[in-house]
């Protein structure tokens, strides 16, 4: 696992203040944008109010604040009056926060201590029918911003340099295209290959489709370019042990195992090998054939040099054989070789280390393994390769005759509960490959392919599909059920129904070869990357961010992706290195100035938020302290959602900030009001397109933004129900997978049963708490809400005694009743509940005691 | 070690040999054999075809009987092993109908809790007693070339059964050899012998018996060897009306497995019970006194 | 069982087969399609699927019941299950072959399907075996009453003596 090395993020356990004034400073900015605000809401009285609100030393109303004129005037109040905190009440943050942060910043004040209140989208144009709540309502918005405002601190914006260097681990043809591209761009790449050669599986294939062209005369030079690039850091035989650190900062220590053959004396003779006595089976050649214990795996093989497999071989001393010691003219065998660990830094990384092809093994009515005729897709490149086993010649191996008759069987162990469900992508396109290689050598040869799907999806393969028919290659729509073997001359028997003609064919086959799939071998690495249930990993977002992982800095590419042909492979492989190269070239990556911090004098060290954040961004160090790599958060705040000592500091989104705006919210008519909870990307955007679209509701909601529902903790629920809130939501982006920090929407769903829970040990009724989805293009959903929830708020108001008359001011922070606070998660159901929680809003249980 | 022992009604009024062979063999390896009041298991096609409720029921009350006892299920028939086994599966797994069935057997005084398990012979002999234990008591090994039918409803659905392989089963035949016989490997193994269709469609049974003979008699063998006695019948009995629908001419010689086992381990009188099959054969006199102890599994 | 309850079961039944992407391997592996190919159980996944019941009436019951379908099918369908419960409807309804029907009444009258006999009495004494106990056969009909399965005779008497006439 990984320690931080805070490189540049600092942890302090007393948050730094860089404003030294004592006194707070406030400005206030109404703005009438034009008519938008104007309209509706009465600008001056709210200016009126906010003069009376604590803190304040300035209130200045403008007609378009973030005009040009508009933005000299907040810079110059700055300095002229001194302000330490701005506040701007005009339209959304997500529209124009940035404009004003910049404004303040050129007036020298610290941009985070500006904030905005939101008094278009979510007033003026949602509320055209009602002028005088609309203008309380603002006068709210505007008052909860003052009281945030009040605990803003200074935030610094920091950045971490970033090592001029990349790894690369896996150095098939997608890695060894991202390493060549990075070399290319002018980065050092030390690029790390488990196998003795580089290469992985396309320099033993045969021809590729859809040009039908050598594959290893194509992929040799590019092995040769990576050999030879001045750039490039070789390390083949070797595997990534630990990495630590964090992005522009990766301590890498990678593990290379002994080759016992000096790589710069070896010139691949193969002397050696004549004088070898172990045989072992060749993993090149598909255990079709041998090789010796010391061995090259193809002579095209990247390092050129040959290699000892010490599993194997008998023993490099004179006792127990060293022979091939003997023979070596170069002196290049190494007995005394041993692994040994290789430390760099980079700070990039690029995951590239492929799929397994799926071995049909686990799929015995198949026959592979029992009959020897069956044959994989592998196998079959092996055997028709002219450097293989055979020197091309296609023949069974019962009894190495040529087969008159091949039939060729697709989705093998893919799309299939058993084994993998997922299409394995490139294997209809071989198989027609496979089925023009047959044709081409021998076309008197009958080929049969059983497909289910023919999926010829890339560029150029529907003209090899119909090259194929035009040959004479039989297409059968059916899946091979099972294949048997005649037990004297082992030919075999295919059963599969031909689904097009309703007909059941049993028919009889020299050879058959199985299409096979492939299988993930992704995860086990030293840094966690989350990976599917099928072992490849996932992608920070399948769109939009393909290559990316929620770690930043490191780039997945290729097999080890997702199964997919060469093309594709070396595609994404350098959409990886153009990613990876942005941030090796920029020099320095920048610290989230908003990220988490953790108070260790509150921190009881349970753990909870290290096991919330997605980016790994929290780790214990050796003395058992948490803390948080400001590189890698990215600010959500689920950590500070779930932390039961409340020890995290969202810098802009304390709890004592949120908890303050709560508190204005309900200072007056509680029961009318609606607490609602936004989170910054989905929901807060829907609220905001209902303002623009000028959907109408009633205007019992206080928004409180967050920047993610991960940040919403069952506190702040409770603290709206003590305080008398009518109604309280919570809303996030949708489940399962739109949370723009990938799994706070499921953390926040997490604690739903525990505030019901406590709702219903303190008689408030069900429907007064609402979690809901909603995502940036559903402005008509909010407004649904809006309008159901006000109503919900009318029946809490008709069904309690008389409220006690309301207070002026903003209460104090009052001790909250204790209740039990469950220390544990107690065990949740899934999501189910929600949904139906928000469609049976209509049942209300009579409260007791009622009226 | 006590079973409550379920031969099912077909080897009980039907293939009263195979009862006698198993109830001959087991007390050789310390196993003891009760009888309950078992009704019919109830046979997995014919009663769950009428009424799924009425198959599970019944399969719940003989299961809850040998609870009562205390006991496990010593089964002999892969149909009653099928049956018992999926019962016994769908009350674990669903609470709901669990509790529906409860309520039916409570008006007879049982109780389903699933607190029994259920285990053919074949389980017992490969499982639990174990290859080494029965070469180590033959005497008399049975130098013949046999194929093996493990049958349908012994090995699928294998997630549920696991009794071997669904797809290349091997157990049947390692059992086969640990008493001297050469277990030849045939096309179409694991294919049904038709039994089940045979009451909805007769010919169409026994054509799909045919195709199995077919592969079978491809590598000619001396006898096969079954662990079923429905299985059983359709091979002996089948055979002769396949040959009448389609002209074939099988004779092959079948086996319920503890039949050679008590053969190989010398238990007298056992001729009384190759007296009662159809297709008689010889079995020769083992070439050395010594039994083959190989283990390969045939290609 | 009412018409709902029916449907109920009929729409479980067409749930269970829709994951069904008609590869053809359950065809392919059919001991009786290999023999008679008005039974395809593939044809007839996809008919319980699409209309509710099997593409010609009774093939259901040509299923033989040996798994070999459901322990291939790649989605994981639970085919021969699916048949009978199909086979289940059809019984209800008295459409279920006369041997069925005969294996329902030796369940009933005896509590077994092979029932004894004088022959086979004889047979287990010769050789030695002991007297079974014998079930209650008021638990057999206890049984088939809690069940439902004295209306699925019923049914199928009437219809039998219906196409008798």
């Amino acid at each position: 696992m990984t320690t931080s090395d805070p490189k540049g993020s600092a942890e302090p356990t007393e948050i730094e203040v860089v404003s030294t004034d004592s006194e707070l400073r406030i400005g206030v900015f109404p703005c009438m944008c034009g008519k938008n605000i104007g309209a509706v809401v009465d600008i001056e009285a709210v200016a009126e109010y906010s003069k009376t609100l604590p803190g304040v030393v300035l209130v200045q109303v403008n007609r378009y604040t973030c005009a040009d004129p508009g933005q000299r005037e907040i810079e110059e109040a700055i300095k002229e009056h001194g302000l330490n905190r701005v506040v701007v009440a005009s339209c959304s943050p997500t529209m124009h926060e940035d404009t004003f942060r910049k404004a303040v910043k050129a007036a020298g004040l610290n941009p985070y201590l500006c904030i905005m209140a939101n008094i278009r989208e979510h007033v003026s144009w949602v509320h055209r029918d009602n002028p005088e709540a609309a203008t309380q309502k603002a006068k709210d918005l505007v008052a909860m911003s003052v009281a945030k405002a009040a605990t803003l601190e200074a935030q610094k914006e920091l950045d971490v340099p970033v090592t001029q260097a990349a790894l690369v681990v896996g150095a098939g043809v997608a890695g060894m295209q991202a390493a060549l591209d990075l070399a290319d761009s002018g980065f050092k790449v030390n690029l790390v290959e488990k196998q003795p050669t580089i290469g992985g599986i396309m320099a033993i294939l045969d021809k590729v489709f859809p040009q039908n062209d050598c594959s290893i005369c194509i992929l040799g030079p590019k092995m040769v370019d990576v050999a030879k690039h001045p750039n490039i850091n070789l390390i083949t035989m070797a595997e990534v042990e630990t990495i630590s650190g964090y992005v522009g900062n990766f301590d890498v220590r990678v593990k290379q195992r002994a080759r016992y053959v000096d790589i710069d004396k070896c010139t691949a003779c193969g002397d050696c090998v004549e004088v070898c006595p172990v045989d072992v089976p060749s993993r090149t050649d598909q255990n079709l054939t041998w090789q010796k214990a010391i061995q090259i795996p193809f002579p095209q093989a990247v390092p050129s040099s040959y290699f000892i497999d010490q599993d194997t071989c008998l023993g490099m001393d004179l006792i127990r054989c060293g022979k091939c010691i003997d023979r070596c003219e170069q002196e290049a065998i190494v007995s005394s070789d041993t692994a040994r660990y290789i430390d760099f830094e980079v700070g990039v990384i690029i995951l590239a280390t492929g799929f397994n092809p799926a071995s049909p093994e686990k799929i015995p009515r198949l026959g592979w393994g029992r009959y020897p005729n069956v044959i994989t897709s592998l196998e079959f490149e092996r055997l028709i390769n002219a450097a293989g086993p055979t020197e091309g010649k296609l023949v069974r191996p019962s009894d190495l005759t040529k087969p008159h008759s091949v039939a060729i069987a697709q989705c093998v162990g893919s799309r299939n509960i058993d084994t993998r469900m997922n299409c394995s992508n490139f294997c209809c396109a071989e198989s027609v490959k496979c089925a023009l290689l047959i044709k081409e050598h021998y076309p008197d040869t009958e080929v049969t392919i059983y497909y289910q799907d023919l999926r010829m999806h890339g560029k150029y393969f529907e003209e090899q599909y119909l090259k194929a028919r035009e040959e004479g290659v039989k297409f059968v729509r059916g899946r091979v059920g099972e294949i048997q073997q005649y037990p004297k001359t082992k030919n075999l028997r295919v059963s599969v129904e031909d689904t097009t003609h309703n007909r059941l064919e049993m028919l009889d086959f020299d050879m058959v070869i199985l299409s096979m799939g492939a299988e993930g071998q992704s995860g086990n690495f030293p840094i966690p990357i989350s990976c599917t249930s099928d072992s490849f990993y996932i992608e920070s977002h399948p769109k939009l961010r393909p290559v990316d992982t929620s770690s930043a800095g490191v780039f997945i590419c290729g097999g080890a992706e997702s199964p997919k042909d060469i093309r594709d492979s070396v595609i994404q492989a350098s959409a990886a290195a153009g990613r990876a190269a942005i941030i090796l070239q920029k020099g320095r990556y920048p610290i989230e100035a908003l990220s988490a911090r953790i108070m260790q004098d509150k921190c009881n060290r349970c753990g909870t938020c290290e096991k919330r954040c997605p980016y790994g961004a929290i780790s214990q160090d050796g003395t058992g302290k948490f803390t948080v790599t400001g590189a890698l958060c990215q600010a959500c705040g689920t950590c500070a959602g779930d932390c039961p000592q409340d020890a995290i500091y969202m810098p802009n989104f304390t709890n004592e900030q949120i908890e303050a705006q709560i508190q204005i919210a309900l200072a007056e008519n509680p029961e009318d009001k609606i607490v609602a909870f936004a989170c910054n990307y989905c929901s807060y955007r829907g609220s905001d397109l209902a303002g623009v679209s000028r959907m109408q509701y009633p205007t019992n909601a206080r928004v409180i933004r967050s920047i993610c529902s991960g940040r919403y903790s069952t506190k702040f629920a409770q603290k709206a129900f003590e305080l008398g809130a009518g109604a309280v939501l919570y809303s996030g982006c949708h489940l399962p997978a739109d949370c723009h920090f990938q799994t706070g929407n499921h953390w926040m769903a997490k604690r739903e049963p525990r505030i019901r829970g406590w709702m219903k040990r303190n008689n408030i009724d069900d429907e007064r708490f609402r979690v809901e989805w909603v995502s940036a293009s559903e402005g008509k959903k909010w407004q649904t809400i809006m309008t159901e929830m006000a109503e919900v708020t009318e029946r809490f108001k008709k069904s309690k005694p008389k409220p006690k008359k309301p207070s002026a001011k903003p209460k104090k922070k009052t001790e909250p009743k204790t209740k039990a606070k469950p220390k544990k998660k107690t065990a949740t159901k899934p999501t189910k509940a929600t949904k139906a929680k928000s469609s049976t809003k209509k049942s209300t249980t009579k409260k007791k005691g009622g009226k | 070690m006590k079973y409550a022992f379920f031969p099912g009604c077909t080897m009980a009024n039907r293939l009263q040999f195979a009862e006698k062979s198993v109830r001959m063999v087991v007390p050789e390896f310390g196993i003891e054999l009760v009888d309950l009041a078992f009704t019919c298991c109830p046979e997995p096609n014919a009663v769950r075809s009428l009424s799924e409720d009425t198959w599970v029921t019944f399969a719940a009350r003989n299961i809850a009987l040998a609870e009562s006892e205390g006991l496990d299920i010593l089964t002999a028939c892969a149909g009653c092993h099928e049956s018992l086994t999926l019962a016994k599966h769908e009350l674990d797994t669903k609470s709901e109908l669990k509790d529906k069935v409860n309520g039916i057997l409570k008006g007879m005084g049982l109780e389903y809790k699933g607190t029994s398990s259920i285990i053919h012979v074949h389980q017992l002999l490969f499982d639990e007693i174990g290859l080494e234990t029965i070469s180590s008591k033959v005497t008399r090994p049975v130098p013949i070339k046999v194929v093996t039918h493990s049958g349908c409803h012994l090995l699928r659905p294998q997630k549920i059964m696991k009794v071997d392989d669904a797809e290349a089963p091997v157990k049947l035949d390692l059992l086969c050899e640990a008493l001297g016989m050469e277990s030849l490997e045939y096309m179409d193994k694991v294919m049904c012998c038709g039994a089940g269709v045979r009451k909805a469609d007769n010919e169409t049974s026994y054509a799909i018996l045919k195709e199995k003979m077919t592969s079978i008699m491809m590598v000619e063998p001396d006898a096969m060897v079954v662990f079923c006695p429905t299985c059983y019948i359709t091979f002996e009995s089948g055979q002769r009306i396949t040959n009448r629908l389609f002209e074939t001419d099988f004779k092959l010689p079948v086996f319920y497995y503890t039949e050679l086992l008590a053969i190989a381990i010398g238990l007298p009188d056992t001729d009384k019970l190759l007296a009662d099959h159809r297709v008689k054969i010889e079995l020769p006199e083992p070439v050395e006194a010594k039994s083959d102890k190989s283990e390969s599994i045939p290609i | 069982m009412t018409d709902e309850g029916r449907n109920q079961e009929l729409e479980e039944l067409r749930k269970a087969g829709r994951p069904c992407f008609q590869c053809g391997i359950c065809a392919s592996s059919c001991p009786v399609f290999r023999v008679a190919p008005e039974m395809n159980p593939r044809l007839a996944v996809d008919s319980v699927v699409s209309e509710g019941h099997v593409p010609v009436e009774g093939n259901e019951w040509l299923c033989s019941y040996c798994l070999m379908c459901e322990e291939r099918c790649p989605m994981g369908v639970s085919l021969a299950e699916i048949l009978i419960g199909i086979k289940n409807i059809s019984s209800r309804e008295g459409k279920a072959p006369k041997d069925f029907v005969e294996s329902g009444e030796a369940l009933l009258a005896s509590g077994c399907l092979s029932p004894q006999s004088n022959r086979s009495d004889k047979k287990r004494v010769d050789l030695g075996l002991p007297d079974l106990p014998q079930p209650d056969l008021e638990q057999v009909k206890l049984i088939f009453e809690a069940t439902g399965a004295y209306e699925v005779l019923e049914k199928n008497r009437a219809a039998a003596k219906e196409e008798a006439e």
